[in-house]
């Protein structure tokens, strides 16, 4: 038996936020609210046009798509799933299926087909990783690739173009001056913090990513909440896919590529660890607001698309880094 | 070899980590050819020690001398190099290579700067004949039983040729044919002048294996002693720095009908045709070497494993459990074996790692009922005064009998009507061990059926009702407590009586 | 072992086999020297990174940025030719490719950033460097002929590339089985903690693996750009697939510990005659994904579900 206390010989992947000094337990807790206050101040100052209603619109908007996938992203990274790769094919499964499906079936049958249809890709992603233990990179991957390449087969591998103008404008209305596409991103993601942090479900999702064997071992039906974790993640990117076409009115089979990416690092950066076990949907949107916020000050400020990759790159990096060091130091 | 009798000399030894003093001013001395036993509780020191001497942490002050030279160690690298070699109670092993390739990990003979493959497999297979382990060199590790991969571990330390050699608690997953065969070679390895530090909570062993013994008890160093003057009695005394007189206290209860009836149970593998019946209000212990099949046959009771014959009854109605739901709602709960792995959820609090069990019933609409969470969790945290009586805690930060009464409160939130225990006092100290027994003790004065896995013979004597001891997969008929003995158990677990 | 069990330990050689079968005997003229000259040819590159990347995931790491790599180092290499010349051009491309791998290292190894995440990252700071390079514009090279030069047929079969391929994984493979440092290498991936108990260094094994990927990248990437006399940010975006595919087909874990360069020229040739055959027969390239989508899940099923014999608690858990 080890002799160090337990305090000491606890998992530090698990361990956040507790012990270590106040300056420390501070700089963990409060250190993304510091960073999205800082690029507010940073932004104000810097242009005149960044804190108006307008531009925060604009960010809302150009947020709420990836938003979407950032909810149901949260779910894999908390489950253990490490991460979601399938996600370009099921935001295009949603978008062209949406817009492929509307002269046969009517707009509302085809967004929810198109949705549906996402789901089962997710469900067939959480079989493979729940039910026969595959890892989930390999299993999005794999997975993503096919989808992908049937949607595309079933349309002929051409872009698809809406035919239903109502449809296009529907989704860019807007209620009380907010477009629609930013609330249905706000209900989406108010559903899902409670689903996480108050339903039970939420609970064995975090309980399953915090220890598999022991949630296990305490009657949580771990198999289904780990696939769970991938349907909630496709059926999320499939309505996100599906707003994505209707309000662009046509949809490439590329249309998807990047948002698994920006949906990992919004929730990364959130301070959700890719080992899984804690976290919040909240966490993970303070994550794609200051994502969104810093791309926004730099795109106001001019600053070329490459330097913006370039600082994205390393802020998830430094973030993440940061994040580590944090943590080992709170919990020794 | 040094001339020097004096193999290991640790003078002024402290270690503090942030706000814990784990050692302070620990002496050491370990001669050539000897075998030196360190005792204590939990978190008694033995371990941290141990790390200081292989090289992993660095002690805050004193100094440690090895064949009468001051040394510095800051690696494990470093200790090695000096001759050291640990074998670790956590298995050290990389389970995709093969046992040569262990034997020789980190030290691979070359020929032509290429891995001399041919040599590891000759002399490992030399090391593990002596050892008397019969395992094939060239199998692959992590197909070997944890018990085999056990005495690999051992050959690898042997292998290196050191001067001093550790082992903590070597015999946790041992049956006792093994740990007589280990004795054997910790006894040949003395005649070849190796110093042997031998760590361990059984002091049985302790008394036949050790020639000096050192007590450590809250990080501080008590009595060195040589072996033959001390009885167990006494080690117990200097380890709590009290007298235990009676370690585990019985408390009788009525007991009733049948509750669980196992027949003819076997997963074709692990065990087979084993059948047994617990009663109500009755401790029902189940013994047996390791590797006899306890854990897999209560892991296939739960449905946590599946088993491939026979059947299970509750309360006189045959029950099919596919899962650990399906177990819970046919009213059978389970203590895991290992805590760390299979009971606790580091991440979540006392409250929550509680109530996950029953979460379902505490929901409506898919929702928590936070108030009933809390309750539930209040309940037990002050029934079985869990301390930090706090239930918002993170689980992770209590100690060790504290995480096992959480983890037993939750499954008496499921208010099942059989608990099945699997090493229910391993690894937690004597206080915690006292309250998790009296625990039990009031379960079935309240009606319950308990089973209870323990390779502990004093606490299966001291606390079941009736005994079933399981080899090879089998079990023998139930024993009652009155015509059972340590001695008559070891025969039954190792084949000298027919069941 | 039962004929299921091996079927399944040499899955990779029973469906290499099955689709060059299958491609012969629907492609008028798949066998023919030229088709495979050029398959292998093609597959090259893939197969380059796939061997850094089989170190990698033996390791029980893994770098999504390799396609960045590939891009930058070609860039480097292509942009430096007027100011220092072809060849020297050609090992600073190399070179950066290293200088990222040692980046990745750095992150995973001092930082302790997780590597799914941190090359996650660099993926996209490498290819922000290289559109930033270049202006999101190719960049032309300074000589045409060296490109004809480095397609040239040896052996009526081999290009420089794909020789190199062939003899770098053969390399490998004598490497992983047969010297010390190449069975460390597993012992890292395996149980980290123990093979440090033992006196290897994991870190150090794990940022030179990095390095290592970082580099086979950048010469691939190298290559690429003087065979196509073209320096690209946008090479190499889609290869991450692909590589990852190969080499997990070939019977690699991502999960460390496992692997084999043999599985992995068995992957990547796989996929090479596939995409070949489907090539010709004018498969649509969305077929191509499907069918190479199915044959990973297929393979990583089969070596999930097909175990021999039940086995204990203990032992299961030890192993998983």
């Amino acid at each position: 038996m080890t002799d160090v206390p337990m305090q000491m010989q606890q998992d530090t992947t698990n361990e956040r936020f507790r012990g270590g000094s106040p300056l420390v337990d501070l700089l963990s807790r409060g250190g993304l609210a510091i960073a999205i206050l800082a690029v507010l101040i940073y932004g104000s100052l810097a242009s005149p046009v960044f804190f108006t209603a307008g531009n925060f619109v604009n960010v809302l908007t150009s947020m709420a798509i990836v938003g979407i996938v950032v909810v149901g992203m949260t779910f894999v990274l908390v489950v253990g799933g490490l991460a979601d790769l399938s996600v370009p094919a099921t935001i295009a499964c949603g978008a062209i299926l949406s817009l492929a499906l509307q002269p046969v079936i009517g707009p509302v049958p085809a967004f929810a087909a198109a949705i549906a249809l996402a789901g089962f890709c997710g469900l067939m992603s959480g079989l493979l990783i729940g039910y026969i233990g595959i890892n989930p990179i390999i299993a999005t991957l794999g997975v993503g690739t096919i989808v992908l390449g049937i949607v595309q087969a079933a349309v002929g591998g051409v872009i698809v173009y809406g035919t239903n103008p109502d449809t296009a404008a529907l989704v860019k209305s807007r209620v009380f001056g907010i477009p629609t596409i930013v609330l249905i991103f706000l209900a989406v993601a108010v559903v899902g913090h409670f689903v996480l942090s108050r339903s039970y479900w939420g609970r064995w999702t975090v309980a399953t990513g915090g220890n598999y064997s022991a949630a296990e071992a305490s009657a949580v039906p771990v198999r289904a909440v780990k696939a769970g974790a991938f349907v909630i993640t496709a059926l999320c990117s499939g309505l996100s896919g599906a707003l994505l076409g209707l309000t662009l009115q046509s949809a490439r089979p590329l249309v998807g590529t990047g948002y698994e990416f920006s949906a990992i690092t919004a929730v990364v950066v959130g301070g959700i660890s890719i080992m899984g076990g804690f976290g919040s949907v909240p966490r993970a949107i303070a994550g794609l607001v200051f994502v969104q916020l810093l791309t926004n000050v730099m795109v106001l400020q001019g600053v070329r698309t490459p330097v913006q990759g370039f600082v994205l790159g390393l802020l998830i990096a430094g973030a993440v880094a940061l994040d580590v060091a944090l943590r080992r130091r709170g919990g020794a | 070899m040094s001339a020097a009798a004096t193999a290991l000399r640790m003078r002024g030894i402290s270690k503090t980590f942030p706000g814990v003093k784990a050692l302070s001013n620990v002496n050491l001395t370990v001669e050539f050819g000897r075998v030196h036993a360190i005792v204590g509780e939990n978190g008694a020191g033995k371990s941290t020690l141990m790390k200081v001497l292989s090289g992993t942490y660095l002690p805050t002050t004193g100094t440690t001398e090895i064949a009468g030279v001051e040394v510095r160690m800051r690696k494990p690298a470093d200790a090695q190099k000096l001759g050291v070699r640990m074998v670790h109670q956590e298995l050290n092993l990389v389970p995709d290579l093969t046992v040569a390739e262990n034997v020789y990990l980190g030290r691979m003979p070359r020929k032509w700067g290429l891995a001399d493959k041919a040599a590891m497999v000759r002399d490992t297979e030399v090391i593990l004949n002596e050892l008397g382990a019969a395992i094939d060199p060239k199998a692959r590790l992590g197909d070997l039983s944890i018990s085999q991969q056990q005495l690999v571990e051992i050959a690898k330390a042997y292998a290196a040729k050191p001067r001093i050699i550790v082992l903590d608690e070597p015999t946790s997953s041992l049956s006792e044919h093994e740990t007589a065969a280990l004795f054997r070679i910790l006894r040949k390895m003395k005649q070849e002048g190796i110093a042997i530090i031998y760590i361990s909570h059984r002091l049985k062993e302790v008394l036949e294996i050790a020639d000096d013994v050192t007590i450590l008890r809250d990080g501080s160093m008590i009595d060195t002693r040589p072996a033959d003057g001390i009885t167990a009695a006494e080690m117990i005394r200097l380890m709590v720095g009290r007298e235990v007189t009676n370690v585990f206290p019985k408390t009788p209860s009525d007991i009733g009908a049948p509750v669980l009836k196992v027949i003819g149970l076997g997963d074709g593998y692990n065990f087979r045709d084993v059948s047994f019946e617990v009663r109500s209000g009755e401790i029902l212990g189940l013994t047996g070497l390791v590797g006899a099949g306890r854990t897999e046959l209560a892991r296939a009771i739960f449905g946590l494993a599946r088993a491939t014959e026979g059947r299970i009854e509750i309360g006189g109605k045959a029950v099919t459990i596919k899962s650990p739901a399906a177990a819970m709602r046919a009213g059978i709960a389970y203590v895991p074996e290992d805590r760390k792995d299979d009971g606790i959820v580091p991440s979540l609090s006392v409250r929550e790692n509680i109530s996950l069990p029953v979460l379902r019933k505490l929901s409506r609409f898919g929702r928590v009922s936070m108030s009933a969470d809390r309750k539930l969790a209040d309940r037990y945290t002050k029934e079985f005064s869990i301390v930090p009586p706090d239930p918002e805690r993170r689980i992770s930060l209590l100690s060790g009998g504290n995480q096992q009464k959480a983890v037993i409160s939750k499954w008496l939130s499921a208010s099942p009507s059989v608990l099945i225990l699997d090493e229910p006092t391993r690894g937690v100290d004597v206080g915690a061990k006292a309250e998790i027994h009296r625990i039990i003790g009031e379960l079935v004065a309240g009606g319950m059926a308990v089973v209870m896995i323990s390779s502990e013979l004093p606490e299966v004597l001291g606390v079941c009702d009736r005994v079933v001891v399981m080899r090879d997969g089998h079990a023998a008929a139930p024993v009652e407590r009155a015509a059972l003995s340590e001695e008559r158990i070891m025969a039954l677990a190792t084949g000298e009586e027919a069941a | 072992m039962t004929p299921i069990a091996r079927l399944v330990r040499y899955r990779v050689a029973v469906i290499l086999g099955l689709t060059l079968l299958v491609a012969s005997l629907t492609v008028p003229g798949f066998l023919s020297v030229t088709t495979l000259s050029l398959g292998l040819d093609r597959s090259a590159a893939i197969g380059i990174i796939a061997i850094g990347m089989t170190v990698l995931l033996i390791a029980r790491q893994i770098d999504l940025s390799v396609g960045s790599t590939f891009a930058l180092a070609g860039i480097t290499a292509v942009m430096l030719q007027p100011a220092i010349g072809i060849w020297p051009a050609a090992l600073a491309g190399v070179l950066a490719g290293a200088a990222a791998g040692a980046f990745n290292g750095l992150l995973s190894v001092v930082f302790k950033v997780n590597a799914l995440v941190a090359t996650l990252a660099t993926m996209l700071i490498f290819r922000s460097v290289a559109h930033w390079l270049t202006d999101s514009q190719p960049v032309p090279g300074t000589d045409i002929m060296l490109s004809l030069a480095l397609s040239k047929i040896y052996l009526e079969i081999f290009t420089l590339r794909s020789a190199l391929f062939v003899g770098a994984i053969l390399l490998l493979h004598f490497w992983l089985t047969r010297t010390v440092a190449g069975r460390n290498l597993f012992a890292v991936g395996s149980n980290a903690d123990a093979a440090e108990a033992s006196g290897i260094a994991p870190g150090r094994t794990v940022f030179l693996a990095f390095v290592f990927a970082g580099t086979l990248a950048g010469v691939a990437g190298v290559l690429q750009s003087l065979t196509t006399n073209t320096g690209s940010p946008v090479f190499g975006a889609e290869l991450i697939v692909t590589v990852i595919a190969a080499v997990v087909v070939g019977g690699t874990r991502i999960e460390g510990g496992r692997g084999s360069a043999l599985g992995t020229l068995g992957g990547v040739l796989t996929i090479a005659a596939l995409t070949t055959a489907m090539e010709f027969q004018s498969v649509p390239a969305y077929i191509q994904q499907v069918v190479a989508g199915l044959i990973l899940i297929l393979l990583v099923v089969l070596d999930r579900t097909v175990r021999h014999g039940p086995r204990t608690h203990a032992a299961a858990g030890a192993s998983g």
